[in-house]
């Protein structure tokens, strides 16, 4: 009975959204009662929208097993915080998880901005039409409130038990709140161009909200990451798999939109590029969603083949780009700036920055899809590995680190002004440089690539240690927001080298009661015991570490056999020390009575994740520090 | 010439030229880089070089699998040949006798040396090419 209320609720969500884009497209926008009216529309669809959806968590919490949706991905044994995240675990319920939190930033956007903002009602008018085309696509493709009629099954299919953990469970919304908040730069373009207005300053009224989408981004990425490292098994916290990839792009397209973002609400510079990067980022966002969605690419993400929903996407994607590609070269003359950027200026940067973000993007995008393109023409599979992105990544990202380190001196709309030999900037080249030799003489790195990595890193280190000082103690300003950002990048970077130079692993076998060694270590096989729990059994091992260092602590990993799927899993046993990770699983037992065990050590990993969190930390800050400074 | 028109010409030569360069760059590391999949047929019908990493998919051949200290030695199977895979490490949980397994690695021999060996998640799955036949 409830179903059927939130399906309807759903629909007349959509007509709702739909009379919403009707309204903002067709009627004079000029006219305040107009506005009113959107605005109010528009929030009216939300709220049915928001009922439905609550309506659903409440179905999942108290196991309605009429539902097919939630009879096929939980199951009464769970907790109710998995019950609630079991809704994300599968196609349908995550596309309507998706579309409410589209609709979410939309409403936040309505009840914050006064009705008098000049793209006020377009900018709803295009975010209902985007709803509308994803409402319509999970009620005719992927409909979440399909019942199972007359009998209700006993009990649920259980979510997948790698799902079954705190990381994953808030992964999938965190990330797509960022996919979906670039929704209101976007809108903001397109209201733009509509407008045709060229005096709105469109870039700074979206800031805020581009940077928010940003760093959620960035977090629901790490975190995706993070999962993978201590769940899956595997160690590395990357494996360029097509998913992760089409999460990448659109958060290299944002980065480079934050940063153009950044010139042109001070000047006219860039707003081309500007408009068209709000227009690349949302595209790739859908792009992301359609790749996953549409099972065209073999992945761990990937939950269903369904041409169908694969065709309706992209359709609806097409749509958009060519709408607003048409929409945009028609309106170009509004960009144009009479400005020239100056050579070795802060904008100069900026746009080589962009240029190089371009590339990254363009050469993930042709990994991702070459293998389509190869088995059209070919007849042959392929695939694209590491090696590939690993070739592109490496130097451009290097690059970008050098003209990032110039672009510290640089001044807006004012060439670089040459360097003495005392300035922070040769200072900073001296000691990097001199550290090199100080890495490759006592750590004994002899990898190019190593070596100019953590040249680089250190370079933008110390830099910004300079700029730290001189803001504390000087009093001389910089951007807060910008300093810790980009010490965040120069620690990714420093990290990423360090682990792929120093950290190894190694299968062992080894029988209980005896030991091995390795990394350092003395492994003693201690106690191996079977415990239930109440959805799985388990075999725990135990493992004495006995560092040559004089760390001595118990590794316990274990193998689970859940009931519900009789699915195996592994569950690693990591020791945290602030440099490295001593990782260990355990596999088969041979029929000699021995177990293999995998041992890793992981250096820095834990480095990775902390950069990204301060990246990310960066953004919430300036963006809170706008909203601060708009009252 | 306009001496401006000059120099926009100049400017939209320069972009691309610098872009067909650097496409060039890319579709070069991309064709370097490519790791072909095979199933065992397929590959007994080619020549591949020992250098050259590959992929290959199929099932787990029933009763294949010997384990000998830290590795593991298994027969992947398209039904109509099979193929030697030599692994050292743990394999996934959802690896198991008739079901499917992509390796990537090196052939040395008639026997695949693999660095990675892929089950995939889905308890439905099967490697491609195998699906149309059945």
């Amino acid at each position: 009975m409830l179903i059927e209320v939130a399906h309807y609720l759903s629909i007349l969500a959509t007509g709702l959204f739909f009379l919403c884009f009707l309204f903002a497209f067709i009627l004079s926008t000029k006219d305040i009662f107009i506005i009113n009216l959107v605005s109010r529309v528009y929030t009216h669809g939300f709220l049915f929208l928001l009922v439905s959806f609550l309506i659903y968590v409440w179905l999942a919490i108290n196991d309605n097993f009429n539902v097919l949706y939630i009879a096929q991905h939980s199951n009464t044994n769970l907790p109710t915080f998995y019950k609630i995240s079991s809704i994300w675990s599968a196609h349908e319920g995550s596309m309507f998880l998706w579309i409410v939190f589209l609709c979410l930033w939309g409403v936040i956007f309505n009840l914050f901005t006064k009705n008098i903002q000049d793209l006020k009602a377009k900018s709803l008018g295009v975010i209902s039409f985007v709803a509308v085309g994803f409402l319509l696509f999970l009620l005719l493709t992927s409909n979440p409130f399909l019942t199972i009629l007359p009998i209700a099954p006993e009990n649920g299919a259980d979510i997948n038990p790698v799902l079954q953990d705190p990381a994953l469970a808030i992964h999938p919304p965190i990330l797509y709140l960022g996919y979906v908040g670039f929704v209101i730069a976007f809108a903001h373009a397109i209201a733009f161009l509509v407008n045709g207005d060229p005096s709105i300053k469109w870039e700074s009224l979206v800031r805020t909200w581009s940077i928010s989408s940003w760093s959620l981004l960035t977090v629901g990425i790490a975190l995706g990451s993070w999962w993978a490292y201590y769940e899956l098994g595997w160690g590395g916290y990357w494996f360029w798999d097509p998913v992760e990839n089409v999460a990448l792009m659109p958060w290299l397209a944002a980065t480079a939109f934050v940063h153009s973002l950044s010139v042109s609400t001070k000047s006219s510079l860039l707003r081309i590029w500007t408009i068209l990067l709000s227009i690349i980022v949302f595209s790739l966002s859908l792009f992301g969603a359609f790749i996953v969605r549409s099972g065209i690419i073999d992945s761990v993400h990937s939950f269903a083949n369904d041409p169908e929903r694969g065709l309706y996407l992209l359709g609806f994607i097409a749509i958009l780009i060519v709408i607003s590609t048409i929409l945009f070269s028609f309106r170009l003359s509004l960009l144009a700036s009479d400005k020239n950027i100056a050579s070795w200026s802060k904008e100069s940067f900026i746009s080589i920055n962009n240029i190089i973000f371009g590339t990254l993007i363009f050469s993930t995008m042709l990994g991702v899809l070459y293998p389509l393109i190869y088995e059209y023409l070919y007849d042959q599979k392929i695939s694209v590995g590491a090696p590939f992105y690993n070739a592109i990544f490496i130097p451009l990202t290097l690059i970008a680190g050098i003209f990032l380190f110039f672009s510290i001196d640089s001044k807006w709309q004012r060439s670089l002004k040459i360097i003495n030999f005392l300035s922070p900037m040769s200072v900073s080249l001296l000691i990097a440089g001199a550290s090199l030799f100080l890495f490759n003489y006592f750590l004994a790195i002899n990898d190019y690539w190593i070596l100019l990595s953590v040249f680089v890193g250190i370079l933008i280190l110390v830099r910004y240690m300079f700029v730290i000082y001189e803001y504390l103690f000087k009093r001389k300003y910089s951007n807060p927001y910008s300093i810790t950002a980009h010490l965040g990048l120069s620690i990714l970077i420093i990290s990423i080298a360090f682990n792929s130079e120093f950290s190894s692993e190694r299968a062992l076998n080894i029988r209980m009661n005896e030991s091995d060694i390795y990394g350092g270590y003395e492994i003693k096989f201690d106690d191996l015991r079977l415990e239930k729990s109440s959805n799985y059994d388990a075999v725990i091992a135990s493992f004495v570490l006995n560092g040559s260092d004089g760390r001595n602590f118990i590794l316990k990993p274990e193998k689970r056999k859940y009931f519900a799927r009789g699915q195996i899993t592994t569950e690693t046993a990591i020791k945290i020390y602030p440099l490295k990770d001593i990782y260990m699983t355990i596999g088969d037992q041979l029929d000699d009575g021995s177990w293999i065990v995998n041992i890793q050590l992981n250096y820095f990993i834990r480095w990775i994740w902390f950069s990204a969190i301060l990246m990310a930390f960066a953004g919430l800050m300036l963006a809170y520090s706008l909203v601060r400074g708009k009252r | 010439m306009k001496p401006q028109r000059k120099r926009r010409l100049t400017t939209v030569f320069l972009i691309l030229i610098s872009s067909a360069f650097g496409s060039f760059l890319i579709i070069k590391a991309l064709d370097s880089n490519l790791d072909f999949f095979f199933t065992p047929t397929e590959l007994y019908a080619q020549n591949i070089p020992v250098n050259k990493r590959i992929k290959v998919g199929g099932m787990v051949l029933e009763g294949s699998v010997k384990r000998e200290k830290t590795n593991i030695i298994f027969e992947i199977t398209d039904y109509e040949n099979s193929i030697t895979v030599n692994f050292n490490g743990i394999v996934p949980d959802l690896f198991q006798e008739g079901s499917g397994v992509v390796v990537l690695g090196y052939l040395d021999k008639d026997v695949i040396l693999a660095e990675e060996v892929l089950a995939k998640h889905d308890e439905n799955y099967m490697p491609p090419n195998l699906e149309i036949e059945k």
